[in-house]
């Protein structure tokens, strides 16, 4: 991919990452740090590597994303308002009642949500389901999980590792948004799954980690898919919770963040910067 | 009911989804490491490729079922009931409920047919918790020709469905015609007292029918083959003949039929019931007549449980 379109998308998930910002304004409150820490990942997939249509989000043959670790939905609805699945206004109503971006998303609220997930542990084994309904089709189009590192700990995700090998459900991808911070402080004190990558091969997945926060690296990996035919793929993105707002960048405690006026003006700030600095 | 045909719910529950599978490419299976036992053979012979074997992962084969769902497949997932239920509860919850998936989870083996198993493997807390998920549609199957035609039923409707089938044969008694989700049917007219009973229990309170009218007692009989939604124009009729009303399940007595049946009477119809069922503790163990005759729930049981609340 030339330098021009990776500045695109740059220029995209800084966008993106304003949508989030104007979702907090919005409703006051949010799962910030892991919106942020992923949102790379989902940029690059809406803007760059799924095969979809806004217009169509129903489409026959079209690539399907999940966010299994729900929570971080400001990201998925930042890049589906970017994208054009929905009008940005909608982003204005995070929060308020009868929303249709809901704490969690809500497949049947919203144009593009594939599943409805919050509690962790859910969102691959669905996604393995839809890979298979997909290869019984003979369908090429694939299917792209993103999990949060904190939520490896739930068992039935490792019930999926091990069916997504067994069936050899290649069209199935799992990112990994690996930012090494859950609500209570670091994923290696609470409960570690390092190393991760090798975990997944071990069960006969094919991974590769990768700075998660960097276009270049996250658009090569989602390039190479699949790693190996007839396995699963795993990415393991290495991020930064929080990424983007300097005053936050790294700490637990914006998991989730209720920010005063003086933050939410500073990350407002900084990330207009961005946008300005992607120059898209 | 001395002559009548005894047929195994378990395979008769497999042919109805083998001959549905036949008309329907949609149609897909989901084991976990239990395809044999529900009645599965014939499905994996002719369909390999839309038989998906999960091994002992239910709470994944739940998930993997709404995922296929979503690509238009029918999943049905047989397994025994309380790893189909109360193991995966939350992936029934959100991923077929929530998400309203068209996918049929069949618990095997319901109740305490595995008697000699113990409690790990009982399952009366089922339509309980079943019906509590919106969307999702709680059957319980009366007799070896309702579960085929429940099975067709259950295709056909698009949604969540649970459906509870047993493990002994059981007898056919009922005739053979579409399944009508939602409503329950009069087996027997009556004037004293309503029996409402689902799932294995009609058979018994029919056998039950001739010692009750030998004491007198006029008993109508209603088969609640649908647990959620309940039949509400029914229990209405039911409380306006007979005045008192009787419910048998192979259940838990709070939280099943009784309870959906309970819920009507005291908003439209409020009439004294007894709910016939298993208590809320953790079930004894044996061989499956005798304890059923232990809890009552055999013909001689019901007939005198029956006979203590509405005899003359």
């Amino acid at each position: 991919m030339s330098g021009d379109m990776i500045k695109t998308l740059e220029g995209h998930a800084a966008r993106c990452r304003r949508n989030v910002l104007r979702m907090v304004e919005a409703g006051g409150a949010g799962h910030m740090g892991g919106a942020m820490s992923c949102i790379d990942v989902v940029t690059a997939l809406y803007f760059s590597v799924m095969n979809i249509d806004p217009a169509n989000p129903k489409m026959s043959g079209r690539d399907r994303f999940i966010l299994s670790a729900g929570h971080k939905c400001m990201a998925q609805y930042a890049v589906l308002a970017e994208r054009g699945f929905f009008d940005k206004k909608v982003l204005d109503t995070y929060g308020s009642l009868h929303t249709k971006i809901p704490g969690h998303p809500d497949m049947h609220k919203l144009p593009g949500v594939e599943a409805n997930t919050g509690a962790l542990g859910h969102g691959l084994s669905i996604g393995l389901g839809m890979a298979l309904g997909l290869k019984l089709d003979q369908s090429p189009a694939r299917v792209f999980v993103v999990m949060g590192d904190g939520e490896l700990a739930e068992g039935s995700n490792w019930e999926a590792v091990a069916a997504a090998a067994h069936h050899k459900a290649d069209n199935l991808t799992v990112i990994v948004d690996y930012n090494g911070l859950q609500i209570g402080g670091k994923t290696a004190d609470i409960m570690s799954f390092e190393p991760v990558r090798a975990r997944f091969e071990a069960f006969g997945w094919a991974g590769a980690d990768i700075d998660g926060n960097s276009m270049p690296d996250v658009v090569d990996a989602l390039g190479r898919l699949p790693f190996e035919k007839g396995k699963p793929s795993v990415i393991v993105a290495h991020t930064v919770k929080a990424k983007g707002l300097s005053f936050a960048e790294n700490k637990a405690a914006y998991h989730y963040w209720k920010p005063g006026a003086d933050e939410l003006e500073q990350a407002i700030r900084e990330l207009d910067a961005q946008i300005e600095e992607a120059g898209a | 009911m001395s002559e009548i045909i005894k047929k195994d719910p378990r395979k008769e529950f497999g042919a109805a989804v083998f001959a549905a599978a036949q008309k329907n490419p949609d149609i897909v299976a989901i084991s976990a490491d239990s395809g044999g036992s529900s009645g599965f053979g014939d499905f994996k012979a002719a369909y390999p490729e839309r038989y998906f074997e999960f091994g002992i992962m239910e709470q994944c084969a739940v998930g993997a079922a709404s995922g296929l769902a979503t690509t238009g497949k029918i999943p049905v997932f047989c397994a025994i009931a309380p790893f189909v239920t109360v193991h995966s509860l939350e992936m029934l919850r959100n991923d077929l409920g929530y998400m309203r998936q068209n996918v049929k989870i069949v618990g095997r083996n319901g109740g305490i047919t595995y008697s000699d198993l113990g409690s790990t493997h009982h399952s009366l807390e089922d339509f309980a918790i079943t019906r509590m998920i919106p969307d999702m549609l709680v059957l319980a199957p009366q007799d070896p020709t309702e579960i085929k035609n429940a099975v067709q039923a259950m295709i056909d409707h698009k949604g969540p469905v649970y459906m509870r089938i047993g493990n002994e044969p059981i007898p056919c008694f009922l005739p053979d015609e579409p399944f009508k989700i939602g409503k329950g049917s009069v087996l027997r007219e009556g004037r004293d007292v309503a029996i409402i009973a689902t799932g294995t229990q009609t058979g018994s309170v029919l056998d039950a029918v001739g010692a009750l009218t030998a004491k007198g007692i006029d008993p109508m009989v209603i088969g609640m083959a649908t647990i959620s939604p309940i039949d509400v124009d029914i229990i209405r009729h039911a409380a306006g003949v007979t005045g008192k009303i009787v419910t048998v399940e192979e259940h838990y007595i709070p939280g099943g039929l009784g309870s959906a049946v309970s819920e009507v009477c005291a908003e439209f119809c409020p009439v004294p019931i007894k709910m016939l069922g298993i208590p809320k503790s953790y079930a004894s163990v044996g061989p499956y007549g005798e304890l059923m005759a232990y809890y009552g729930l055999d013909a001689a049981g019901i007939a005198a449980s029956v006979t203590a609340f509405a005899g003359k």
